[in-house]
């Protein structure tokens, strides 16, 4: 279940993937997706007062941000799923980070 | 009294979509109308749709939740229209046009043969309006071409669109309408059975008579194979 993004949980879940491997999902729906690509996680940031923008910084030459994020999921397995939704339902983005390849 | 359409083989009729969803929301009527009169119907899906916008609402999936449960209702969808057979092709969502295309043909070919439809249903592999539909429609199309299966092969088509097939290029006689007025319930309950997919349109949860008003009465199919002589104008069979 999606659940309204609480930013000090969140905050802790992403910090919880510094220094460690990850494979990502990140989508932006209507234009593109990237669905398992592996990065060293060496900061994890978190910023706004709903909706948020989220970013990582990556194997020491890379960034990914991500804004309009509104909810997430802690999915079990290492998996934090964040997404945006509209008011309607809609995904606009989503940004899935796991310590295993997600289904492909 | 003897009845010989007892005896009759029975009648089969193969679609082959994209998304779960396209059978209930293009040709639920028909589809309910045909299985209502005997006709075996095969579902293929080429994805599970599980990189669909819509959520729910308000939204409960995500991105990894939403195969599964749109797998559910598309299952759901199937018991509400009588189709009785449902199958995946396993490509992941908005990559069907990505998928080597004499695979896909040959995945297809394989199905029309073990099936032995009647009839087959796909998309126009350029009215299909999305390319994952113009994609599958255009591979199940080779697939039936390549074989010279005896069926009928037609395209689905949204809404009344071929009421006037002269904008697309095609005229009258290429065209089938079929009269789903008795069948409209059943394309109801499969609406609301793609819970995460109608839940955004509020029409669909009107109670019954005023959401199958918004339905029309007919649906409507190209012909794929224009050298087999016309038949019934209003029948797939």
């Amino acid at each position: 279940m999606m659940n309204k993004i609480m930013k000090p949980h969140v905050e802790a879940e992403l910090r919880s993937f510094v220094g460690t491997d990850v494979y990502i999902h990140s989508e932006a729906t209507s234009f593109v997706f990237v669905r398992n690509f592996k990065i060293h996680v060496t900061h994890a940031y978190i910023a706004g007062d709903g909706p948020f923008r989220a970013a990582l910084r990556f194997d020491g030459h890379g960034w990914l941000r991500m804004e309009a994020l509104t909810h997430y999921e802690i999915a079990g397995d290492g998996r934090l799923l964040l997404a945006g939704y509209d008011d309607r339902g809609r995904m606009n983005a989503a940004l899935h980070i796991g310590k295993e390849p997600f289904p492909e | 009294m003897n009845k010989p359409v007892d005896n009759a083989p029975k009648r089969k009729l193969l679609a082959v979509f994209a998304h779960p969803d396209d059978e209930s929301f293009i040709c639920g009527g028909t589809l309910a109308k045909y299985a209502g009169e005997g006709v075996e119907i095969t579902l293929v899906s080429a994805t599970r749709g599980e990189m669909g916008r819509r959520m729910g609402n308000p939204p409960y999936l995500n991105r990894e939740t939403m195969a599964a449960a749109r797998e559910i209702e598309l299952r759901e969808a199937c018991a509400s229209l009588g189709i009785r057979h449902l199958l995946f092709l396993d490509i992941r969502d908005k990559t069907v046009e990505f998928t080597d295309p004499g695979g896909l043909a040959g995945r297809i070919e394989d199905l029309i043969r073990e099936v032995d439809p009647d009839v087959v249903l796909t998309f126009h592999e350029t009215l299909g309006g999305h390319p994952d539909h113009c994609a599958i429609g255009k591979a199940a199309t080779e697939a039936f071409r390549r074989m010279g299966h005896r069926g009928s092969l037609y395209f689905i088509s949204f809404g009344n669109a071929m009421e006037r097939p002269e904008r697309f290029g095609y005229s009258r006689k290429d065209v089938v309408k079929i009269d789903v007025r008795g069948y409209l319930k059943e394309k109801l309950a499969a609406f609301r059975a793609h819970r995460c997919q109608t839940e955004i349109d509020e029409w669909v949860w009107l109670p019954d008579r005023e959401a199958l008003s918004r339905f029309g009465g007919y649906e409507y199919f190209l012909k794929g194979n224009r050298e087999v002589p016309p038949r019934v104008p209003h029948d797939l069979f």
